[in-house]
């Protein structure tokens, strides 16, 4: 969808997420306004 | 009456029966032309659409009803288990999620004409904690539309269906061959479409080091959150500075970045 938009660098990250944080990198909590 | 027609009478409901249940299952073995031929057949009375429907059904929600359960028991990730050895690479976690929240339980009314949808909705309802008698209710529903949807046609083309059914009669032995030819082709195409797919995923993802050093090295690349406002609630993190992407808005959102900019988008 992002491509058909005219973006020409898209990239999904890999095992999403969970794959984030598994590797121990750091995630903050989503502030809802 | 010809010796094909003759096996299909005496083993159709069976057939049926194994072939609902297989397709449900995940194999790729469409129902569909089995439940149109038995359609045909019940137009002459020949075999009781009473049994066809019956026996469709119940394959359904047995089915169904494992998948289901493997959802409630295993959440999310046994989705995340079947996209990966489906072989509809249209088929996606978050597509079917979104789709599933939208319609809810209701969209099992429609699951089994939407191919990549019927197999997924049902563990997607497990892994969303719906109600099990809500679930089996909408589910017999859905297969009672799709396969009467089926039947109906087949009632209706029974003519026409009794020619191919001779047509195939003499050919014999031939027609085996031809069908599971037909089968085996269809099955390898999808199985290469489905490498094909995966290798474009491979060659375009990005790994979390890889996003980590970006960030870190300043490249600043915009980090979309994709996933659907459900799954948002089940796990309230997200990654630092990660926008929230709200996909009936993407453009509105994203009006202001350059075309060139580097994205990278996430879900569960």
């Amino acid at each position: 969808m992002l491509i058909d938009k005219g973006f020409t660098v898209v990239r999904p990250l890999a095992g999403g997420l969970d794959a984030w944080a598994d590797a121990g990198f750091p995630l903050e909590e989503i502030v809802i306004e | 009456m010809t010796r094909l027609v003759h096996y299909v009478i005496v083993y159709g409901v069976p057939l049926v029966f194994l072939n609902v249940l297989a397709e449900q299952l995940g194999a790729p073995i469409p129902a569909m032309p089995a439940l149109v031929v038995a359609g045909a057949l019940t137009r002459n009375g020949q075999m009781s659409s009473t049994h066809v429907l019956i026996a469709a059904v119940i394959a359904s929600l047995i089915a169904d009803y494992i998948w289901y359960e493997l959802g409630r028991r295993y959440g999310y990730r046994i989705l995340r288990t079947l996209c990966r050895i489906s072989l509809s690479p249209d088929s996606c976690v978050r597509d079917t999620e979104a789709r599933f929240e939208r319609w809810g339980l209701k969209s099992l009314l429609i699951a089994k004409f939407i191919p990549g949808f019927s197999t997924v909705a049902p563990p997607l309802a497990g892994a969303a904690r719906q109600s099990r008698i809500a679930f089996l209710l909408y589910d017999a529903l859905g297969a009672l539309l799709w396969a009467g949807s089926a039947v109906a046609a087949g009632r209706l083309f029974f003519r026409a269906i009794d020619r191919v059914l001779l047509a195939i009669e003499n050919l014999g032995y031939w027609a085996l061959l031809l069908l599971g030819s037909a089968l085996a082709i269809i099955i390898i195409m999808k199985w290469m479409q489905r490498v094909q797919f995966l290798k474009q995923l491979r060659l375009a993802r990005i790994a979390p080091g890889a996003l980590k050093d970006l960030i870190d090295t300043g490249a600043s690349p915009v980090v979309l959150d994709v996933r659907t406002p459900s799954a948002r609630k089940r796990d309230t993190r997200r990654i630092p500075t990660a926008i929230i992407a709200n996909t009936d808005d993407i453009e509105g959102q994203l009006r202001h970045l350059e075309p060139n900019t580097e994205i990278v988008l996430y879900c569960t």
